[in-house]
């Protein structure tokens, strides 16, 4: 059955179709990808909600990361390399009743002159923190994870970017050996510090 | 080409009906939620292969071996007070221990990089004190013998000592469903 017959048979008109449509499908596993405002720290997030894998992107400070690596005893040089980076807090769930997979290595942010990058991987921070000495090796998203049903997992996610950068991401995950890719448009880099309030 | 017709009204509501069931079906609806944001659920995992065993100190610098444990379930759960999951799902593991820890049930709770002095300190600003036993892997190296790839992460260990369910990321641990799973375990010969 087509849209025209539902209509027909309704006597509904295409736009009040088409506001309904937009109403329900977020409530029934159509993907919708949303920024928020933290009203306690002002700093921004992208959500995704709806899909099989749940993602949320969220800005870091600089300070902050400096400061979760300072208290975790690592060298300056560690913090400073970090936190010259483009920091976002990534937390990943499989809401669905099925394994599924994901690859940093297959995610790609994009600037604004169209470019695309890889991501630095959890494994090259790690590689380079041993080179140093240091055997750290949490706090970054790992490479790659299988979530199995009611698994979830976080750690921060590098962009190579200055504060307050633009860009669009793009990442994907893998179920049933099929690829879904998401786009999130005008993603921005946490500033230096947060403007202050009145 | 055959002209397709619309349907009179009575197959529109059982096409309606029927639409409507299956986005109901659909796995991102279907998927249980859960308020604490936590979850409950486990992974068995297969084929059943023994548990890398350890031995690691806790607070006190008391030793404990893995193998000891052998003919109890053994919830081994990897983390750090940096973690927020960890943070979230530790009063919940208190609960589980305090319900369940005897003879047959233990918990060890393995922390990662950090020093005993930090999580003694951490362990003071809990609500629940936790009464089980938190041993350190400073290096992380048993954490990469049981390939935990990020914190927090849990498994359960049968009375055999082998590897029997496995959680990644937090878990509300005093849910009905995991001390169904560990009377389970616990029932096996």
């Amino acid at each position: 059955m087509n849209a025209a017959c539902l209509m027909k048979a309704r006597g509904v008109k295409p736009a009040w179709l088409l506001a309904v449509v937009w109403l329900v499908l977020p409530a029934v596993g159509i993907s919708a990808i949303a920024e928020q405002v933290s009203p306690d720290t002002g700093l921004s997030s992208w959500k995704s909600e709806g899909d099989a894998l749940d993602f949320e992107f969220v800005q870091v400070l600089p300070d902050y990361v400096r400061a979760v690596y300072t208290s975790r005893g690592l060298p300056k040089a560690v913090v400073d390399k970090v936190s010259s980076y483009c920091v976002f807090g990534t937390i990943l769930r499989n809401t669905t009743d099925r394994p599924l997979s994901y690859r940093v290595a297959d995610w790609r942010y994009i600037t604004p002159d169209g470019v695309r990058h890889r991501i630095r991987t959890k494994s090259e921070w790690v590689a380079e923190w041993r080179d140093m000495g240091v055997a750290f090796r949490w706090s970054m998203l790992p490479d790659d994870q299988t979530f199995a049903v009611g698994d979830w997992g976080q750690g921060f996610t590098t962009i190579a970017l200055q504060p307050g950068s633009r860009f669009a991401l793009e990442y994907s995950w893998i179920q049933d050996d099929k690829t879904e890719t998401r786009r999130i448009e005008e993603v921005r880099c946490a500033p230096v510090e947060l403007p202050k309030q009145d | 080409m055959r002209q397709l017709s619309c349907p009179n009204k009575t197959n529109l509501r059982v096409y309606l009906i029927l639409m409507w069931l299956v986005l109901l079906a659909s796995p991102t609806v279907s998927a249980e939620s859960d308020p604490s944001g936590l979850g409950y659920q486990f992974t068995p995992l297969a084929p059943l292969v023994a548990a890398p065993d350890f031995i690691l100190k806790d607070m006190d610098s008391e030793s404990y071996a893995l193998h000891d444990f052998r003919g109890k379930v053994v919830l081994i759960n990897f983390w750090a007070t940096w973690c927020p999951p960890c943070r979230k799902e530790m009063p919940a593991l208190e609960a589980l221990y305090k319900k369940l820890g005897d003879e047959s049930f233990a918990v060890l709770a393995v922390n990662q990089w950090e020093d005993p002095d930090h999580v003694f300190a951490y362990t003071g600003e809990l609500n629940v004190f936790p009464t089980f036993p938190i041993l350190f892997d400073p290096e992380s190296t048993i954490s990469e013998e049981y390939g935990v790839k990020g914190l927090p992460t849990s498994f359960l260990i049968d009375k055999k000592g082998r590897l029997a369910y496995r959680a990644v990321g937090g878990r509300d641990f005093d849910h009905p469903e995991v001390e169904k799973l560990i009377l389970e375990l616990q029932a096996q010969p």
